[in-house]
């Protein structure tokens, strides 16, 4: 143990203090390391080989997939160029990337609005309002799908990609509260110098606020967007024409359906669009990371 | 109101503009948009609910449905009522299923991100990225593409626990092998979610706490079991009761694999694998129960909220401090 600590230090003592810190691992210290690598190595192996069997499956052109391979024996692009060709593939990715860019947008836009207020403002119901928000919206919203059902229908609004959107557009009290602890961050001082200068609320909220919180932003927009593309159930609902499907109901019918024949093809969906998803989430997650943490530690 | 433009230059002339009390009525222009998206989108709907759940609104009586009281939720807890039957097992199996997956998600994270945060493994940063892509995979997607994988007679699973000379499991057509199946499926999905919030803690852990903890003498256990711990017990928390809320209502991890089978002898409303969210859904979609998936929000509903209102008073992490 250290017990210097006390000692005044002098510039030799502390490159000394340097070298310390850089010294081998004990052998406690090696054996720890090589313990947690292969465990690790082993939950990674676990986690990898259910998606290699799909990719595996989506390059296999005969579909038998009880024939345990690697490597299918002839691979091919079949499954790919059938998806393409026999199904609307392109039209469902294109209709999840307009609901999914859409609502993230109008997510973060009416997320900030009111964690800027609930951060920054006074006014009646700032105690207890997001609270009972909260808890309001723990009720998931597809529980009340007759409700909404029957609603719609009163509207005439079923089968319309944009009655879809709004449904799932409305405001997240949750989200609201996670952006405001990461508001509540921002120090105050920065508004306060803004006021002097003669800011108003709106430049404060535009100019200071947002920019700093683009980390919190960037993750409330990528959840809203993962949401809109995991999200299956109030799309069956009102979706029902094949031409207005997402890319979940698309993908859902390609395996519940005939299923033994379209595994390949619903492999093949599966690796094409889950690997750019992945990826901007991959490229993203540092933020998400900290966003979530910040969001979480009491200021 | 102040006449000045954006009413915050008001607020600046009475002086130190964060000591005042008076309300600011902008504020409620800045929350309009959510207000008003809550309002129609979540708090209508609610309340059409419970409407509903006090009706006998059903298929036999969709066009002269009327006010039934409480029969419903008597009927709920009724031995002698078909409902019951349906109603109670469901429940149980809803309470194992979001505290069994939640609690094995959080602490597979755990592991995963104390073995990953030790700064001798230099490449712990592309181990994470690995692992986490599960999170990054879409759900939906990935819990169709293990029903297909875990298929009794083609799965890819079963054709691997054949080479280590296992049989075939029948993991979608027993009740004991569905429910393992779902949590085994979700703890794959979900795990990566609870490393990261860990990882995270673990990392917001100041670190003179531990230099002053080496400097009184305490042993890598000690600091381990005395600072890191609690530590990132406390920092999670606030992250982990919303997850056991999603668990209770995770319909997607559960009907997706599974369709809520096998199906129960009893009845045909609700199977083994069904929890109460997919057997509300289910009442609505295929039976046209209208009334008794209400009931079922509702309850549903009520004790969701009361956790979470329980464990946000515990935590207090939604107060406001004024």
């Amino acid at each position: 143990m250290s017990t210097n600590a006390g000692q005044v230090t002098l510039p030799f003592d502390d490159l000394n203090a340097k070298q310390l810190k850089m010294r081998k691992m004990t052998s406690n210290e090696r054996v720890m390391l090589w313990v947690s690598r292969i465990v690790v190595w082993f939950i990674i192996l676990l986690t990898i080989i259910p998606m290699w069997f799909v990719a595996e499956a989506s390059f296999n052109p005969t579909n038998s997939y009880f024939s345990l391979s690697i490597i299918p024996s002839h691979p091919s692009f079949y499954n790919y160029s059938y998806l393409f060709h026999h199904t609307q593939f392109m039209l469902w990715v294109r209709n999840s990337l307009i609901v999914g860019l859409g609502i993230g947008f109008g997510q973060v836009l009416i997320t900030a609005g009111s964690a800027f207020a609930f951060s920054r403002m006074r006014f009646w119901g700032r105690k207890y309002g997001l609270m009972t928000l909260i808890i309001l919206q723990m009720f998931p919203n597809f529980l009340a799908l007759p409700a909404i059902y029957i609603g719609l229908s009163k509207l005439n609004a079923i089968n319309d990609l944009w009655s879809y959107m709004l449904v799932l557009l409305g405001g997240s009290a949750f989200n609201i509260w996670l952006l405001k602890r990461y508001f509540d961050t921002v120090p105050k001082e920065l508004d306060e110098a803004a006021l002097m200068d003669g800011a108003n609320s709106w430049q404060r909220f535009t100019r200071i606020i947002l920019p700093l919180s683009l980390p919190m932003l960037v993750v409330i927009f990528i959840f809203t967007l993962m949401g809109a593309f995991g999200e299956y159930i109030l799309a069956g609902t009102i979706l029902q024409t094949p031409g207005n499907y997402t890319l979940g109901l698309g993908m859902y019918g390609l395996i519940s359906g005939q299923y033994a024949k379209n595994w390949g093809e619903f492999a093949a969906a599966a690796l094409l669009s889950a690997i750019p998803l992945t990826v901007i989430f991959g490229l993203l997650q540092r933020f998400i990371a900290r966003g979530l943490v910040a969001g979480s530690v009491k200021g | 109101m102040s006449t000045y433009p954006g009413n915050s230059a008001g607020v600046f002339l009475n002086g130190s503009p964060f000591k005042k009390k008076k309300t600011n009525k902008v504020a409620y222009a800045y929350m309009s948009p959510a207000i008003l998206g809550i309002s129609i989108l979540s708090i209508a709907p609610i309340l059409y609910t419970v409407y509903i759940a006090f009706t006998n609104y059903s298929a036999i009586h969709f066009l002269n449905f009327k006010w039934v009281g409480i029969q419903n939720f008597i009927a709920l807890f009724d031995p002698h009522d078909p409902l019951e039957s349906v109603f109670i097992p469901t429940l149980i199996w809803t309470f194992i299923w979001a505290i069994l997956t939640t609690l094995l998600n959080y602490f597979a994270g755990l592991l995963l991100a104390v073995l990953l945060n030790n700064r001798h493994m230099k490449e712990a940063a592309v181990y994470r990225a690995i692992l986490i892509i599960p999170w990054a995979v879409p759900s939906l997607i990935s819990i169709l593409a293990w029903q297909g994988l875990l298929n009794h007679d083609y799965g890819q699973i079963n054709a691997l626990l054949h080479v280590f000379g296992i049989p075939r499991i029948d993991w979608l057509g027993s009740p004991f092998w569905a429910r393992f199946a779902c949590i085994m499926v979700n703890l794959w999905a979900g795990f990566p979610y609870m490393m990261t919030v860990c990882l995270g803690a673990l990392q917001a852990v100041p670190q003179e706490i531990y230099e002053s903890a080496s400097i009184d003498g305490a042993s890598r256990w000690q600091s381990m079991r005395y600072i890191t711990v609690p530590e990132v017990w406390k920092i999670t928390l606030p992250l982990v009761i919303p997850s056991f809320a999603f668990n209770f209502n995770n319909f997607n991890a559960v009907y997706l694999l599974t369709g809520g089978g096998p199906p129960r002898p009893t009845n045909p409303f609700a199977g083994y694998t069904d929890i109460l969210a997919s057997a509300a859904y289910k009442m609505t979609l295929t039976f046209d129960k209208y009334d008794w998936a209400a009931a079922i929000s509702i309850v549903l509903f009520v004790i969701v909220g009361f956790l979470t209102w329980v464990n946000m008073k515990y935590t207090r992490a939604f107060e406001e401090v004024d």
